[in-house]
């Protein structure tokens, strides 16, 4: 379905900044998949690429790009690998230094990791965040199980059973951008 | 759209902004646990989204009913 008007922006923040990192061809990957999508328009947020001090931390340090992408986001995919049943600590990092900019928003989280479990413990940990944040995570993730595995070293998507996995994630998130646009531009807190 | 008292006015097209959200902020420095709502246990952030831009903004709230 297409929505007359403006189109929703839905960047996806690769989560790493890991040497080597497999996350990469993941996030490349959601965005291609959102940009087939009529009335969407994304872009690949490298954290590695966020100018943010480590000598302070919350909105103290905040990035006016970063937080100009947030502003203009109608929702997120957050792609996260796992990091010891974690996430990345300069994730967090970087997520802290915006606040406003979430609120009512949608997100989405893609798990990754090179052992069987796709991310979910990483996830597990993340959803409590984002809902402080102000983030309305949606029920589907996709998870990215011996990520090594699934892309070539070109980057190219070995198994394409991800796609449909995708597809029903990449629908709920739209479908919540959508509602929480409406919601955000024309329904009044009591 | 509920009547505000104080209507923020969007500062890209000059109408009035939907104010759809209260965010509670944690004080992260003495300074600003110093403004905390003691009853709340924090300082509340308004957020407002125009309906013809989808712009956003906020401000400092009081968390009184309104």
């Amino acid at each position: 379905m297409t929505e007359p008007g403006r189109a929703l922006f839905v960047p996806v923040l690769l989560g790493t900044v890991r040497q080597g990192r497999m996350s990469l061809p993941v996030a490349r990957l959601l965005v291609s998949e959102l940009s087939r999508r009529p009335g969407i328009e994304t872009e690949l947020i490298d954290l590695a690429r966020i100018p943010l001090r480590i000598d302070d931390a919350g909105q103290a340090i905040k990035d006016p790009t970063f937080s100009s992408q947030m502003s203009r986001a109608d929702a997120l995919v957050v792609v996260s690998p796992e990091y010891n049943h974690g996430y990345s600590g300069l994730l967090k990092h970087a997520l802290d230094s915006c606040l406003k900019e979430y609120v009512h928003k949608a997100v989405g989280v893609v798990g990754v990791s090179a052992g069987p479990y796709g991310g979910t413990r990483g996830i597990q940990d993340l959803l409590p965040v984002l809902r402080e944040l102000g983030l309305v995570a949606i029920f589907w993730d996709v998870n990215f199980s011996a990520v090594q595995s699934v892309f070539d070293e070109a980057g190219a998507l070995r198994d394409q059973a991800y796609l449909p996995r995708i597809d029903k994630f990449l629908k709920e998130l739209v479908w919540m951008a959508r509602t929480l646009r409406h919601g955000r531009e024309h329904v009044a807190l009591e | 759209m509920a009547a505000e008292s104080r209507p923020m006015m969007c500062p890209e097209c000059g109408v009035e902004m939907n104010h759809h959200a209260e965010k509670l902020v944690h004080p992260s420095g003495a300074q600003e646990a110093s403004a905390m709502d003691p009853i709340l246990g924090g300082m509340i952030e308004e957020i407002h989204t125009c309906p013809q831009c989808g712009a956003g903004a906020s401000r400092r709230g009081t968390g009184e009913p309104r």
